[in-house]
């Protein structure tokens, strides 16, 4: 290594402190460091933080239950179902619900697809930090279109969907969805060949990334570190398989692990690995859905008038999507918890205290962004500048989420 | 008869209107261009048809996202609705190489510095399009403690595009009314500073009061302190 | 609102102690058990007992709470609260330990003190710094307890009941706002 070069040279080399500021290239937000460099190599960092804390604590405080929901997707705006999952979860493990069956396969149809685009737009970006500037990233966006495509179609918006709510999801999925999403998830696969073929096995990719950053089990457990930073460095915690939530227990699907030491290469390959996996939990969703598709339940409710009795085969029971009246009267019985559930960065989990009232009591929301950046001045120790954008990016940050 | 004036040019401003050339009288009617400052406009009447067309097919943005915006942002940036078609074929990394800024995200308190500077890093003539709610009046987070209310309390801004976030078409159409005010202008009253470049609605920051009345307040205080009067309590 | 009225006092009986509150009973810290929050168990402790349940209840191989979810700050009515959430990476168990802080306690102009656990588990660290920062509760012990998510010269804790906003967006009546 250059250090021992300089040391043996007689050169007397001085620390120089750098500051990489809240604007630079990397799309990841707004995101300060401060560098301690001797020459290249990084001795020391600070992360400041907070050039995006937009208060949303303090808005679910002056925000009827209603309202807030609708606010809550821009915490995490590239995993919006799951920060609405885990409110919602939070609320009704507090009020004691029980979701049909049908409203817990959609929910976990949307947020598979809410996993899939954004560890698509995780490997486009990631890829433009690494240098690879123009051509790769069209590449997983073209995907990402379809998916935004049938988000709108779902929700009305292409990310801030305001779809999963307290007590089940918003509404039905348009004539022609099913089919359309079936067709992607019969495409997807070849496009992640694609993928892999331009960049695993790429000499340069390779030499960033192996090696680099390397992560260790004991290190990443007590950071509090979760999701694939995690499961890259051998630790097998997935909360779908861990305490399995919604209808995850019965569905088919591996937790992809790190092979090596938990180095970058290893959380690129678990993120690759997890796409593939949640590509067959949508398959398995779309056989297994009760219902089936929503033609076939428009069929159903014909035949009963969409009478909406609880008991009625054609449209009650576990066909219903929603449970609780969506208005402004919405409420949550008094007292307090916390759930969380799996996103694409790892455990994200919301306390409410709740007292009865309109509003909530207190939110806390426990982002997995907050935890894995904490863990960044412990990493970068040692490596050069270059290194720093592949070891941060792998750690798939997002910025809202940390300052939230 | 038209007067020509050629002593002081009736235009304002600028250090060259006071050169002029001085002209006999009987060839009064038929020069035309006597100050500096006419013939710059002159000048800029031939030019400015094809400098504007060059300059607003060729708007090149910087890179500045800060949340949710910043990536239909990326996504206009993609091959589904590409904005390299409209010109803005790059987007530069540094403000020293761009013209304009699509502020693209919440601006909070500790961030407004930031942005600030990097405004006025941008060389001159410089844009900007103040993308989503949050940058056009503080959005959903119009009651919080620490984002600021409209980036045009900070900047100078000439688009407002709003939306949460606005469709990447949305973008599209903004920079299109962006390009359509570059070909109105004229490069002789950007020299003249006549294009505002005050924040529209500019706010003192930790008081929240209008700045027109901080800067009045301070200007009374220097007055009365170059009269020889006591100024009046603690100096702001 | 926010003029709520805040959860009131938890529920004068005593309740039986569950299996983290007979196991830290054992080695000999007192615990008392409050109301479970939504089927998790909810112990209160004391702040100087504090470090050593953390510690015995992340170490002891029966217990093994070695996963630290969250740290955070609730201003209750006559308490401030530091809600510490546990759970563990090889087993399913879940524990939240309340520290409270009476009002009382707290003299005027000062910040009620709860011991800190960052020096020996480092997932605190971030988390104590932003419950100092927004609710207001100082950690003793605690390597940097400085402002992370609002700016270093910003004055009060806004999660708190009676935070006033110095510029107040919602009322702004001045000329140069929309309200």
């Amino acid at each position: 290594m250059s250090t021992e070069l300089l040391k043996t040279s007689g050169l007397k080399t001085d620390e120089m402190i750098i500051n990489m500021g809240p604007q630079h290239p990397a799309t990841h937000g707004v995101l300060r460091l401060l560098l301690t460099l001797d020459g290249e190599f990084v001795k020391h960092c600070e992360p400041v933080i907070g050039h995006l804390h937009r208060a949303q604590e303090w808005q679910g405080q002056n925000r009827t239950w209603f309202q807030y929901q609708a606010l809550i997707d821009r915490v995490d705006y590239l995993s919006g179902m799951f920060t609405s999952w885990a409110l919602a979860k939070a609320a009704e493990r507090i009020d004691g619900l029980k979701l049909p069956l049908r409203a817990e396969y959609m929910r976990v149809i949307v947020a598979e697809m809410n996993r899939i685009s954004s560890h698509l737009l995780w490997l486009g970006t990631y890829l433009i930090d690494l240098g690879a500037m123009f051509g790769f990233p069209f590449y997983p966006f073209r995907e990402r279109e379809k998916l935004l495509d049938l988000f709108e179609a779902i929700a009305g918006q292409r990310m801030m969907f305001n779809y999963i709510r307290i007590g089940g999801v918003q509404r039905e999925a348009p004539p022609g969805w099913f089919a359309k999403l079936k067709q992607f998830t019969q495409e997807f696969p070849d496009r992640v060949d694609e993928y892999e073929a331009i960049v695993t096995k790429n000499p340069i990719f390779l030499k960033r990334t192996k090696g680099v950053g390397i992560l260790g089990k004991e290190l990443a457990m007590e950071y509090g570190v979760t999701g694939p930073s995690l499961r890259a460095a051998g630790v097998n915690f997935d909360l779908r398989k861990f305490k399995p939530y919604s209808v995850y227990d019965q569905l088919d699907f591996e937790v992809p692990l790190g092979e090596g030491e938990g180095d970058t290469w290893d959380r690129y390959m678990c993120r690759v690995k997890e796409m593939r996996q949640s590509n067959e939990i949508i398959k398995q969703c779309l056989a297994k859905i009760p219902g089936g598709t929503s033609e076939e339940l428009r069929e159903r409710r014909r035949q009963c008038n969409s009478c909406g009795k609880d008991d009625c085969p054609n449209c009650g029971g576990d066909l219903r999507i929603m449970v609780k009246k969506q208005n402004a009267g919405l409420r949550i019985k008094a007292g307090e918890g916390f759930d969380a559930v799996e996103s694409p960065r790892g455990i994200l989990g919301c306390y409410i205290v709740s007292t009865g009232g309109d509003t909530a009591y207190r939110f806390k929301w426990r982002n997995p962004s907050f935890s894995n950046l904490s863990v960044l001045p412990a990493l970068l120790v040692g490596h050069p500048i270059a290194d720093i954008m592949a070891i941060f990016g792998s750690l798939d940050v997002i910025l809202p989420d940390v300052d939230r | 008869m038209t007067e020509q004036s050629n002593t002081k040019s009736n235009t304002g401003g600028g250090p060259m209107a006071a050169i002029s050339l001085p002209v006999p009288e009987e060839l009064r009617d038929t020069v035309t261009l006597t100050t500096v400052d006419k013939a710059v406009e002159f000048l800029s009447r031939l030019v400015d048809p094809v400098a504007n067309w060059a300059r607003s097919n060729s708007v090149w943005p910087l890179t500045f996202g800060t949340s949710c915006c910043a990536i239909e942002m990326m996504c206009v940036g993609m091959s589904a609705f590409d904005i390299s078609r409209f010109g803005s074929e790059v987007f530069r990394a540094t403000p020293r190489q761009a013209d304009l800024i699509i502020t693209a995200g919440t601006i909070c308190r500790k961030m407004a510095p930031a942005l600030i500077t990097l405004y006025e890093q941008l060389p001159e003539p410089k844009y900007v399009i103040a993308m989503g709610a949050c940058t056009v009046t503080g959005g959903m987070f119009n009651d919080s403690y620490s984002v600021v209310q409209g980036v045009d309390r900070i900047i100078p801004v000439d688009v407002y595009l709003p939306g949460c976030p606005p469709r990447p078409e949305g973008i599209l159409d903004a920079l299109i009314k962006l390009q359509q005010k570059i070909r109105t202008e004229s490069l002789a009253e950007r020299r003249r500073r006549a294009y505002r470049q005050m924040p529209v609605r500019y706010v003192d920051y930790d008081t929240g009061r209008p700045l027109e009345d901080v800067v009045r307040e301070a200007q009374l205080e220097t007055a009365l302190a170059l009269a020889g009067e006591e100024p009046e309590g603690a100096s702001v | 609102m926010s003029e709520q009225q805040a959860p009131g006092k938890p529920a004068e009986v005593e309740l039986e102690p569950g299996q983290f509150g007979q196991f830290l009973a054992e080695h000999g810290i007192p615990s008392r058990r409050l109301s479970d929050s939504s089927g998790v168990e909810t112990i209160e402790l004391e702040g100087k007992h504090l470090e050593q349940a953390v510690k015995r209840l992340r170490n002891s191989p029966e217990t093994k709470l070695d996963f630290l979810v969250a740290v955070s700050g609730v201003e209750a009515a006559d308490t401030f609260d530091s809600v510490y959430h546990l759970w563990s990476y090889s087993n399913q168990s879940e524990l939240v330990i309340k520290v409270r802080v009476p009002k009382s306690d707290v003299p005027a102009g000062h910040l009620p003190m709860v011991p800190s656990i960052a020096p020996f588990w480092k997932a605190a660290d971030w988390h104590e710094r932003e419950t100092y920062d927004l609710v207001g509760i100082r950690y003793v012990g605690h390597p940097y307890l400085r402002r992370i998510l609002n700016p270093w010269d910003w004055e009060g804790h806004p999660l708190r009941r009676d935070y006033r906003q110095p510029v107040d967006a919602l009322n702004d009546k001045s000329p140069g706002s929309f309200r």
